[in-house]
């Protein structure tokens, strides 16, 4: 890969595997993300995303294989390549015994931010995550909802280049949802990356112009969404590829009537 | 349901078996290790059959109390009650408490410590065997009332522990009692041994164990005792009092379940904070950014987090016990209590070596930040002095001022430092090497993980054979000032200081590097 390569491509992900016990979550995965681009991941459950961008993000070491971002090697060279990612885990514990504000505050300062500068910031964030109210409650007592939008709120802090988001709109409501794509439209106009896991090819097709099929550990398809689908609908291509239910078994004993 | 809920309760324990053998080994050792007391227990009771009525008695009450103590405490202390059938997995299934009672009580009396304690008391009840075949009965009876008593207050101990603590108010309520209770038994069990061992042993003991044997504590054990000497009322109403206490005790326990599969897990309880702990947090102008916000974060987690505060709590137990029981019991000598400001920085040091993994894995935000191992780990460490330093320096200034050897100071500063530095720079290595998980947050403080034990064992014994070969560095010159000449105090101070000083900050620059390194390891340690 050129230098002018490897800065065009986002996020590089090389033969990536992760065996947990017996089973192969992660099959030697290679995908390359463009930069400047909205790029979903989808993929049934137990497909590997999760394991798969944990691993992108250094928050999980891979058995084998390399990630670099915008060119740099995340696992050799994390003081680099990490200041240039924003994370939204899914299904992670947060510090939930600050504030939404100091949670993000934290988050900035963490990232070795001025004080002044993580001030302003977490205010932005806090008024355009509708998150007002929210500042001065732990978030132990956040909707999951909220949870979702303090997490986004932490991954933005930094003003990163690349965002990899796993499920950031699940258990939102469609007018935070509103927000959320907005902001993330904005930012991928402006030159910045979005890689997003979901389960809703509604979403993904609305949203992202390119796409990953992932399916038991490896890479079915990629690509721009048009290639992807090649003329049909995004979830009738994801069935085909994953494979539909071989046994719809009709819960007769569920009907009411 | 009962069938339903043991069936669960074996299941799950032969997933465990299947999936980490050493558990396996763990049960066995258990086992072979009760048996192997089973005739020593054989033999107290030979040797008490043989004794008067009224002092078998008064040893059987010793005996009970000790017992009942220990299931009282050792929960508590040791947070490790695995709990496979914790009431709250059974809150989303809508079964009600009722029905849920019978199968948890015949599950908890299924355990290898109850089987145990009922073989102990059953074996010696058979003590009073030359009093007659009720006296024995009576016995038999008032033993397994009283093995009752410690199963269901071990229970009830553990749930409520955890309830008073998830409050701001019933925590502060919780703590003072803690501290009258702490404040009561020291200066009670110097009085009781102010005359030395015999003394108590032939005076003030027995008047204590005869009320004991009025108490629910040792009633049960009172009552042989009462029948043997022609009393039929005193071991009725003995027995009714305990069997009562039982009954009591086990509605409480009832009553938590109720509470539990309504309540969800402990949440925040609506606590609003309008400042920014963080942001706004006082720090040094040339502080490092991102240890002063760690250190921000971990001090709100040390004042607002049940699992800190039991943790923080915990480590006054073994310098405690040391001064308030050991000491007088032992009728060691004053200078002995310089020990229990060294035991108390130790403890505390050491109490830490998990303290990453109590993150869970909310550390995936220090994770994600970058190569922040070295800063996370200062804050951390600093987190942890803030209190440390005053507690330990308090219980110093209170020994001086006790002993009135205030030529011990600079020895005994010294020796402090030295643990507490050299305690919290092993801790800070082994927290990041060796972490194994720990209740998640929001669980009761008390519990275990389910799967913990092994990686705990390991963590613990490697953070305390570190602890067992550097103390001695720090002590032994303190030692020499108390015992040869109080010139070797000067030396102490030096050594202690710097040893301590040295130790906290290479401790948390080698955890700091480590943390780097395994990054991509420690959540999945933790989680």
């Amino acid at each position: 890969m050129t230098g002018t390569d490897a800065r065009a491509t986002a996020l590089s992900l090389r033969g990536l595997t992760k065996r947990f016990g017996a089973t192969l979550a992660v099959d030697g995965i290679d995908l390359d993300i463009p930069t400047h681009t909205f790029y979903g991941v989808v993929g049934p459950n137990g497909a590997g995303k999760t394991t798969t961008l944990s691993m992108a993000t250094g928050l999980l070491e891979p058995d084998a294989g390399a990630v670099s971002v915008h060119g740099i090697d995340l696992w050799s060279r994390p003081d680099e390549a990490k200041p240039m990612i924003g994370v939204l885990p899914d299904g992670l514990h947060t510090f939930d015994r600050l504030t939404g504000a100091e949670l993000i505050s934290y988050a900035g300062l963490l990232r070795g931010m001025p004080k002044d500068v993580v001030r302003e910031r977490r205010d932005d964030l806090l008024a355009a995550l509708d998150l007002g109210s929210a500042g001065s409650t732990l978030v132990t007592d956040f909707s999951a909802g909220m949870t979702k939008k303090i997490g986004l709120a932490c991954a933005l802090v930094h003003a990163p280049r690349v965002l990899v988001l796993d499920e950031p709109f699940e258990a939102v409501d469609p007018v935070s949802a509103g927000a959320i794509r907005r902001i993330l439209r904005a930012f991928v106009e402006t030159g910045g990356t979005v890689v997003l896991s979901s389960h809703v090819m509604a979403l993904v097709e609305r949203l992202c112009d390119h796409v990953a099929v992932v399916g038991g550990g490896r890479i079915l398809a990629a690509g721009t969404v048009d290639d992807v689908r090649g003329g049909v609908d995004l979830e009738e291509r994801f069935v085909g590829l994953v494979g539909g239910q071989t046994d719809a078994r009709d819960l007769t004993w569920l009907r009411q009537s | 349901m009962v069938a339903a809920v043991l069936g669960l309760k074996a299941r799950v324990l032969r997933h465990q078996l299947r999936r980490e053998w050493w558990r396996a080994l763990l049960l066995l050792g258990g086992v072979v290790w009760s048996l192997s007391l089973i005739p020593a227990t054989f033999w107290v009771q030979r040797y008490l059959s043989t004794e008067a009525s009224d002092v078998r008695a008064t040893l059987l009450v010793g005996f009970a109390t000790v017992c009942v103590a220990g299931w009282l405490v050792v929960p508590l202390l040791v947070t490790g009650l695995e709990d496979a059938l914790d009431p709250g997995r059974f809150a989303s299934l809508g079964v009600q408490a009722r029905r849920l009672m019978p199968g948890l009580t015949i599950a908890a009396a299924l355990t290898l410590p109850t089987l145990f304690f009922v073989a102990v008391f059953l074996i010696l009840a058979g003590s009073w065997r030359y009093a007659g075949g009720e006296a024995v009965t009576v016995a038999s009876v008032g033993g397994l009332l009283t093995v009752a008593l410690m199963v269901v207050t071990a229970r009830v101990a553990v749930a409520w522990s955890g309830r008073l603590l998830s409050s701001r108010r019933s925590r502060w309520g919780a703590f003072a009692g803690l501290v009258v209770v702490a404040a009561g038994l020291g200066p009670a069990v110097w009085l009781t041994f102010r005359d030395g061992v015999d003394s108590a042993l032939a005076y003030e003991i027995p008047v204590i164990l005869e009320w004991l044997g009025r108490t629910p504590v040792g009633a049960g054990m009172a009552a042989p005792g009462a029948l043997a000497q022609g009393d039929v009322l005193g071991a009725v109403w003995r027995l009714a009092l305990l069997a009562a206490t039982v009954a009591v005790v086990h509605g409480a326990w009832r009553a938590n379940v109720e509470y539990t599969l309504v309540h969800p897990t402990f949440r925040g309880a609506g606590t609003r904070r309008r400042g920014d702990a963080v942001l706004d947090a006082r720090q040094r102008a040339t502080g490092d950014g991102i240890a002063a916000a760690v250190r921000s974060r971990s001090l709100i987690y040390w004042r607002t987090d049940p699992r800190y505060l039991v943790g923080a709590i915990g480590v006054i137990a073994l310098p405690l016990v040391f001064f308030a029981l050991a000491m007088p019991v032992l009728g060691l000598d004053q200078r002995w209590g310089f020990a229990a400001p060294v035991m108390l920085a130790a403890s505390i040091g050491w109490g830490r070596h998990n303290d990453v993994a109590y993150d869970s894995t909310a550390l995936h935000l220090d994770i994600v930040a970058g190569r922040v191992g070295r800063a996370v780990m200062t804050g951390r460490t600093q987190a942890v002095l803030v209190w440390a330093v005053p507690l330990v320096a308090l219980a110093a200034l209170g020994l001086l001022a006790w002993t009135g050897q205030w030529d011990a100071a600079p020895g005994l500063i010294g020796a402090c430092t030295g643990a507490l530095g050299l305690t919290l720079g092993i801790s800070a290595v082994t927290s990041v090497l060796l972490p194994y998980r720990a209740p998640a947050p929001g669980q009761n403080p008390f519990g275990a993980e389910v799967g913990a034990v092994g990686a705990s064992l390991v963590a613990q014994l490697v953070s305390g054979a570190a602890m067992a070969a550097a103390l001695p560095i720090v002590t032994v010159a303190f030692v020499l000032s108390l015992t040869a000449d109080a010139r070797w105090g000067w030396l102490a101070l030096v050594a202690g200081t710097g040893l301590g000083v040295a130790g906290a900050l290479a401790g948390v620059r080698a955890a700091g590097a480590l943390y780097d390194r395994r990054a991509g390891r420690l959540l999945a340690a933790v989680s």
